[in-house]
Parts: structure tokens; sequence; C-alpha cells
């Protein structure tokens, strides 16, 4: 039907335009050849027509049929629209039956649920009467443990469901039996508490903890803890009372004497400890997760009480306070001589001091690990953060920590004078055995300030720590170095002895011979060999000083890494490194002064020696012909001399002086020899054979001083072997072969300006040749 | 930024009476917060912060002092190597403020000679309570040739300035040393009287 009126549509269209041509076209035509192309055109478009003509004819028939099936379909639908209707009445129907319905199913789930609680609450009122009976009989026959259990289940019933139950008909007997309830709750509540207490007063651990396991069944979680936390105080006071007496009576083991107040606070922090551990299971199991805490609060107080007590005595008894005086004082340096201590005299008290300090510590410590287990056993993350800080805040401020605070607060300037007096003695006594390298106060004085660090250490307070590891840094940097300082202020001594060594050798056997004589003042000598002994040693004092502030850090950190394995705070592992840094500073400031002190041995004792003896080679001419050289050949005029001076003048500090320190002496020796050649060799005159001699004896010297130190010298000496090389030259032009493109691997150190002066030497060599040089 | 990734290290030690706020300011200045219940300082607390003054970065080690006597020993340690020190009262109150005379005989004693030393009046968010004047706290810092600054850990006021201007008059020294003992002259200078320049703009 579609196609059609698509045809029709066609069909309209060519009637409008009739044709492609108009006839307007076709009279305007006169060429035959027009006439004849549109003729054709007119002609196919004629029999396109008929086609289609045809088609619409054919399809005449098809839409007839179609028509008639039309038609006989009318009264069918008519009979739809019935059954239609009649389908919507039915469901609307059904649809209110399926409501009615469900409305009564939720009525009768109603009514189940109340049924269900009806059924509890006679439950309830059953077990409430169960109760009544049950406490009646359990109170007679002195079953508290029964009664209680009764008067729990009493306490977990819901409330409003026995407020409704006394509004029913039932209502008198219930509120009669609550009442009997309430009655048997107080009673037992009384009783219960008066057991304990009775209990309590009687020491009858037994009883005690039988009555302590009912209170959370009554509720009374804060009561039964306060009572039987006062129970375990009181035998806690009455022990430690035995305790302290037995310290401070006079009969103490001799060998438990200097540590007996640190040994009763450790038992005291012992016993303590062991009631938690043994406790902690029981108010855990009847008194709930989150309780020790409020158990330790009571226990703390006893413990503040009890410690306080044995501090005091301690104080009284070694005279804490007036020896903290007296300490304070001196260290003043007040202008009145004042009463001193013998560090000795502070050895123990200080070590007793410290072992308190760990020791409660370690009781703190104990007690923190112990409540936080039972806190995570017990609360939801929201409240631990809370528990936390109040557990911390018990911990911190309890009276024991603050007085442990307040010992050790006077502890580190004890400490801190037994240092600085030790060390000063160490260095008052200072002894130098013969043939040591260091004296006797360089290991003396570490052994001193290890020895307090490591007491410091042993409180495990970190603060303290750190605090003395300052002290020490402090008396190394000051006194200790300043020490060494001032002793290597005095200089090394130059001698008259020198003077001669310098000399001919009759000049020594003079000296001997006057010695002998009793010409010379031996005791001013042997004091200058004393000073010049005393100066070498305090240069290795300061080495081996500045390692041994390097070995102490690194045992300071393996000790602090194993003391504090589980883990200090990061804040204090950054406290204890950056004290720790400081004092590993330290080291470096000893090198500095062993580096200057050699500088100085250097140029006043070296120096004045080999300078002459470099400025020999002057007398020596190397403006020389054959027949010279041939006999400096055989008979060495210069470097074989300066040699042996040079081994002379070392010898006494390679014995003296520690294989480093003397390794570097030879290496300020050495650069000392290559400048003082340096300049004597630009003050000559060469030939050529004088230019070979000099090559000579510089490998000669090179040759020696290569074996007498482990730095290389080559370097020092390529200004010299270069020049060496220059006064060697055949022709002036000849210097062109190595210089510029031509140098090879050699980098020159000389200028163009220091060659030619040094060509210039060339007694030889015309000086126009050397200007005329490019280079 | 690596560790030792700095130009200057400076040690920095914060002291005055218990309560004054120390550790309020050192927190204000590393962690740009004003701890609520705030407990007061056990020993010594230690913080670093790294800070860019003109380019060049600067390490501060603050150490932050317990103001409890207890812990005097303990503090006291940390005077000698100290570079800068911060005195601090409380101007609500009159007795931190008296102490502080007390507290400059101890940096007499423990400090090193050339320490660089501020007073710093905190608090001053609580202006209705003060009790020690401006001046007369600015007069009893001239009279000690101290600089004086006035601060709130709360509303962070001058807390920035404070440790910043410390940072700018340490590099200058620093540098002034430098130029001292290149005189071939390595004995220890005098203790200096301290001209302090705001060289700093904060940023
Ligand atoms: N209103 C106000 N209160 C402050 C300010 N700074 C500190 N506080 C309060 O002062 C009290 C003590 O502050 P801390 O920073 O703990 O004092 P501290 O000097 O470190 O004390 P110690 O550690 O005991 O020496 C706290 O309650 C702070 O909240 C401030 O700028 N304004
Ligand atoms: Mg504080």
């Amino acid at each position: 039907m579609a196609d059609s009126g698509g045809l029709m549509s066609v069909k309209r269209c060519d009637s409008l335009n009739s044709s492609s041509v108009s006839m307007e076209t076709i009279t305007a035509l006169t060429e035959l050849e027009d006439l004849e192309r549109v003729y054709q055109q007119l002609c196919s478009e004629e029999k396109d027509v008929e086609v289609a003509l045809d088609k619409l004819v054919d399809q005449q028939g098809l839409i007839n049929t179609k028509m008639m099936t039309l038609q006989r379909m009318g009264p069918n639908l008519q009979l739809i629209e019935g059954d239609a209707s009649q389908l919507s009445g039915m469901i609307t129907f059904t649809c209110n039956l399926a409501e009615n319905v469900s409305r009564k199913v939720r009525q009768l789930d109603l009514a189940k649920t109340r049924l269900y609680k009806v059924i509890q609450r006679a439950d309830d009122i059953l077990d409430l009467k169960f109760c009544v009976d049950g406490v009646q009989t359990s109170l007679r026959d002195e079953d508290y443990e029964q009664a209680a259990a009764h008067i729990h289940r009493y306490l977990s019933l819901d409330q409003s469901v026995i407020e409704l139950s006394r509004q029913g008909e039932e209502g008198g007997s219930v509120d009669a039996s609550l009442l009997m309830l309430q009655e048997a709750e107080q009673k037992l509540k009384v009783v219960v508490a008066e057991r304990l207490d009775a209990a309590v007063a009687a020491v009858d651990l037994v009883q005690v903890e039988r009555f302590f396991k009912i209170f959370p069944l009554l509720g009374l979680h804060e009561q039964g803890l306060a009572r039987f936390g006062q129970y375990l105080c009181s035998q806690l006071a009455s022990k430690a009372g035995e305790n302290l007496l037995l310290a401070t009576g006079g009969d103490v083991n001799e060998k438990r004497a200097p540590l007996v107040f640190a040994e009763t606070l450790t038992l005291l922090l012992e016993g303590i400890a062991r009631v938690v551990e043994t406790q902690q299971p029981i108010v855990e199991t009847y008194y709930g997760p989150g309780h020790l805490y409020t158990l330790i609060i009571h226990l703390q107080q006893e413990c503040d009480r009890q410690a306080q007590k044995i501090v005091d005595k301690f104080i009284q008894q070694r005279d804490y306070h007036s020896k903290f005086q007296v300490v304070q004082n001196s260290m003043m340096k007040s202008p009145v001589p004042t009463e001193r201590i013998e560090p000795r005299e502070l050895d123990p008290v200080l070590m007793e001091v410290t072992l308190m300090n760990a020791r409660a510590e370690l009781y703190l410590r104990f007690l923190r690990r112990r409540m936080m287990a039972d806190l995570e056993v017990g609360d939801a993350q929201s409240t631990t953060q809370e528990h936390q800080q109040n557990v911390e805040k018990l911990l911190k401020h309890c009276l024991l920590s603050t007085t442990m605070q307040e010992l050790i607060g006077y502890y580190i300037p004890m400490e801190e004078y037994y240092m600085r007096e030790s060390v000063n003695k160490a260095v008052a006594m200072d002894s130098h055995e013969k043939g040591q390298l260091t004296s006797s106060m360089a290991d003396d004085c570490f052994y001193i300030v290890k020895k307090c660090i490591s007491r410091a250490l042993s409180s495990a307070n970190i603060d303290c720590l750190c605090a003395m590891i300052n002290h020490s840094t402090s008396a190394l940097e000051s006194d200790f170095r300043e020490v060494l300082y001032n002793k290597l202020r005095q200089g090394y001594p130059a001698t008259t002895l020198q003077d001669f060594q310098r000399g001919v050798s009759s000049a020594v056997s003079l000296m001997q011979s006057s010695l002998q004589q009793g010409k010379f003042n031996a005791l001013g000598i042997e004091s200058t060999e004393d000073a010049k002994a005393a100066f070498l040693v305090t240069l290795n004092n300061a080495e081996v000083c500045s390692e041994n502030i390097t070995t102490l850090k690194r045992n300071l950190e393996n000790d602090c890494s194993k003391l504090f394995t589980q883990g200090p705070a990061s804040g204090d592992r950054a406290k204890i490194d950056s004290c720790l840094s400081d004092l590993v500073n330290t080291s470096s400031k000893f090198k500095d002064l062993l580096q200057e002190g050699l500088t100085e041995l250097n140029s006043t004792a070296i120096k004045p020696q080999v300078k002459p003896w470099i400025t020999a080679f002057l007398s020596v001419s190397h403006n020389i012909e054959e027949e010279e050289f041939n006999e400096y050949e055989a008979n060495d005029p210069w470097v074989q001399q300066l040699i042996v001076n040079l081994e002379q003048v070392m010898v006494e500090f390679k014995t003296g002086l520690t294989s480093a320190s003397y390794d570097t002496l030879t290496s300020l020796m050495t650069s000392l020899v290559a400048i003082e050649m340096e300049k004597t060799v630009l003050k000559c005159t060469f030939s050529r054979l004088g230019g070979l001699q000099f090559d000579k004896e510089l490998r000669s010297l090179v040759a020696y001083l290569t074996t007498v130190t482990t730095w290389t010298i080559r370097d020092k000496f390529a200004r010299l072997t270069q020049m060496a090389t220059v006064l060697n030259l055949e022709r002036v032009t000849e210097i062109l072969d190595y210089w510029g493109p031509n140098s090879g691997p050699l980098t020159w150190r000389l200028t163009p300006a220091e060659v030619r002066q040094v060509l210039a030497l060339r007694s030889d060599f015309r000086s126009e040749d050397i200007k005329r040089l490019r280079l | 930024m690596s560790m030792e990734d700095y130009d200057y290290l400076f040690k920095i030690v914060l002291i005055g009476n218990a309560g004054v706020g120390k550790t309020c300011l050192v927190r204000r200045f590393t962690q740009g917060l004003f701890p609520p219940g705030q407990g007061a300082t056990i020993g010594v607390d230690f913080m670093i912060k790294t800070v860019e003054i003109k380019g060049q970065k600067v390490k501060l080690q603050i150490w932050d002092t317990a103001g409890q006597e207890r812990f005097r020993s303990i503090t006291q340690s940390y005077y000698r190597s100290a570079n800068a020190l911060i005195l601090t009262y409380d101007i609500t109150c009159e007795d931190s403020f008296r102490c502080l005379p007390e507290w400059l005989k101890e940096i007499e004693q423990y400090a090193n000679s050339q320490v660089v030393t501020i007073l710093v009046g905190n608090k001053i968010d609580l202006a209705e309570k003060r009790a020690v004047h401006r001046h007369r706290a600015q007069d009893f810092a001239e009279s000690q040739s101290m600089v004086y600054l006035e601060t709130s850990a709360k509303e962070s006021d001058n807390v920035e300035k404070l440790f910043l201007d410390l940072a700018c008059e340490l590099i200058r020294e620093a540098k002034q040393n430098k130029l001292d003992n290149s005189d071939a002259a390595p004995m220890l200078g005098e203790g200096k009287s301290i001209s302090y320049l705001s060289c700093c703009s904060i940023n």
C-alpha cells in the first residue's frame, strides 16, 4: 500500500511537469538534429509511463482482497472490548482481596511478637520469683556467690519490663517480689562488703579473693577494686616496712650495704609487679578487660608512698643532699676554698642512684605494657587514645617518677664533678714511662669518661645519659684539650745539643768531655730532653685521644641500641644521636691539635737544621768539568751527607712518635726539603756536567725519601725534577722536544718564565738563545 | 632534601620558667599547631626544622627544655654547645619575669661567651591579663643587651619572626667569625654585644 502511494505521488509529479521537455522548448527547436533527439527522448519517456501504468493495473486485484478481509474483522473487535473490561473488573477484585489478607497477616505477626513478649515477661516474672526464692535461701545458706548470681540476674532484667509488670493484674505480687529483691540486694551488698572488710582485716587471702569476685556481679566494680586494692596495698606496705627496717637496721651484710636502698626499692617494685602479674587474670575474668588500670591506680598510690619512704631514708643516710651541696659549692669556683669531696667517695652513691632509677624505669615500663595490653583487649579504637593518655599521665606524673627525676637532677652535677675532678687528678698525676709513646693521662682520662657515661647509661634515663655525654664533650674539649694545648704551646725546645750536632763531629766529643768535667749544666740538658719528650708524648696523646673518642662513640652507640631494644621513641634516638655527634666532633679537634703540633715541630725542630744542610749545596760548585765530575763520582760532595743528616734528625721522632704522626711529620719534612732545594738551586750556576751531577743528586735524594714515608713524594719533587731536566739539556732549543705539543705525558709544573730562569742558570747557554725561545 | 643538605647548622635552646609556653612556641614553629592539653616537658625535647634564608638552607636544631626545677641540671648541660638561647617568660605572669636575672646568671655560668640570647615575652593574646608592661621588659632587655620580642604561640604572632630573625643573626655571626679567624688570630674573641638586624624578609 505504501508502494502504491509512492507511485501515485510520482504520477502526480509527472502530470505536473508532464515531461522533462516542455512544449516551448519543442516549438523553439529549429534544427532537425535537435528535433530527432527530443523525439527520441519523448518516445522513451512514453515507454516508461506505459510500464508504470501496467504495474498499477496489476495491483487492483490484491487491493480488493485486502478490503474484503477488513470488512470481515469488524464484529470480532466488539467481542474483544467486552472481554477486556471483564478482566479489569476481576483484577480490581483480586487486588482488594490481597490487601485484606496482608493486613490480617500483619496483625497476626504483631500478635505473635506480643505473645513472645508475654512469654518472655512470664519467664522474667518466673525468674524474678525464682530469684526471690533463690536469694532468700542462698542468703540463709551464706551461699553469697549464688545470691549474687541471682541479684546479677535480676539486675540484668529489662527494667521497663519489670515496671510494666507492676502495672498488670499481678502487680501486687511482683511489687512484693521486687521489694524483696531490692532488700536482698542491699543486704547482700552490705554483707559482702562487711565480709570482704573482715577478710581484709583478718588477712585471709582466700576470703578476700572470694568476696572480691562477687562485687562485679552486684555492679560494684569500682568498690570491689578499691577494697581489693586497699588489701593489696596494706600487704605491700607491711612488707615494705619490714624491708626498710632491715635495710636501715645495723646488721646489713657488708656486701649488700652500699646498694641496700636500691635493693630495698627493687624489692618493693618487684613485689608490686608480682601482684599485678598474679591479679591480672582474676581482674580480667571477673571484672572484664580495662579494669587493670583502676587497680594499678590504687597500687601506685602505695608504691609512691613506700618509694618516697625509701628515698627519704636513702637521702638521709647517704647524706645525699649535703654531698650535692658540697659538690655544688666546689664547682661554683668560689674564691674561698671550700670543703671538697674526694671523687672516689661519691662512687657508691652514684652507683646506687643510677641503679634505683633503672629499677624504677623498668617497673614503669612493665606497668605500661600490662595496662596497654589490658586496654587493647577491652576497648574500641576510639577510647584507647584517651586511655593511653591516662596511662602516660599516671606513669609520668606519679610520685615515683618525679622523685626519681629529682634524684637524677642531683646525680648529674655530682657525676660531672666526679668526672672533672678525676680527669684533673689524672692530669696532675700524669706519668710517662720510658719507651711508651703516650703518657698515663691519655688512657686514664678515657677510662674515667667512659666510666661516667656508662654509669649514666645504666640509669636507663635517656636525658641523664645525654646530659653526661654533653658534660663529657665539654670536659674533653675544654678541660682536657686545654691541657694538651698548653703543653704544646710551650713549644719544642731548640737546644745547644742541636747546635753541636749541626757542627763538626769533633764538637760532639768536645761536648761529651765537657760534660764529664761538669762544665755543662747537665740539669739543663736533661730538662730540655724531658721537654722534648713531653712535647712528643703530648702529640701522641692528642692522636690517641682523637681515636679514643671515635671508639667511645661507636661503643656507646652499640650499648644504647642494646639497652633500648624495645625501641625508644624516635625522638629519644635523635636526642642521643645528636649528643653523640657533638662528642665525636671533639675527635677532629684533637686531630687539629695534632696537626698544629706537627707543623710546629717541623718548623722549630727540623727546619732550622735542614736549611743549612741544603744551603751547603751552594758551596759545592756545579759549574764543573769532566775532572771534577769524576772526583764527585768518587767522593760524594753533598747529597750523602744530607741524607745521613736527615736520617739523624728524624730518628728521635721515629722512636718518639706514633707511626702515623711520624709519617705526617716526614711528609712535612719532605715538603720543606723540596721548597728549600728549589730556592737553593735557583742561586747556583751549572755547566752541562753540573746539570748531570744535580740530576744524580736529586735522584739519590728522592730515592731515599721514598723509602722513609708512605706518602708519595714524586709530586712534591715534580718541579725540582723538571728543573733537573732543563739543566740537563744539550742545547737551549732542545727544550722544545719536551715542551708544548711534545710534552707527552709530562705536565709542566714550571711556567715558561721559570723555564727561562732555569735555563739561564746554565753558564754555557746564551741569553739571546733563551730570549729567542718561543714557549 | 637529604639530611645533610644544609649550609648552616645551628643549635637553639629554649629556657625559662615552667609553663611560660616554650613547648608551644616550638610546636607552633616546627609543626604549625598549638597543642591542646600540653603536659609539662620532661627533661628535654628535641626537634629539627630546616628553613631557607636568602637561598641558603639553615638547619635549626631546637632543644625545648623543661622549666621545672628538678630538670635544671639536665638542661644546663645543653647551654655550652648552644649557638642561641631563647629566654622565655609569660607576660601574664610577673613571677616568670622576676626570675629572669636568675636565668641570666645560669647563662653566664654555663653558656659560651659568643651565644646569642634573645628575650621573649609570650602569650600576648592574653592582653587583658598582662602583668608585665612592655616597656619594662624592653628596658630590661636593653640593659642586658638582648633583643626583645613579644609572641603568641596560640595566635602564631611573631613566632616565625622569632626563629627566622635568630637564624639570620646566627648566619651573620658565623660569617663574622670566619672573617675573624682568617686573620690568623685563632684566640677566642670577646663576647660581643649583639646588634640585631631584621635582615630577613619573612618568607
Ligand atoms: N593563651 C596562650 N596560652 C599559651 C600560649 N603558649 C602556651 N600557652 C599555654 O601555657 C601552658 C604551658 O605551655 P607549655 O608550652 O607547656 O609551657 P612550657 O614552657 O613548655 O612548660 P614546661 O615544659 O613545664 O617548661 C599551656 O597550657 C599552653 O596552652 C600562648 O601564646 N597563649
Ligand atoms: Mg615544655
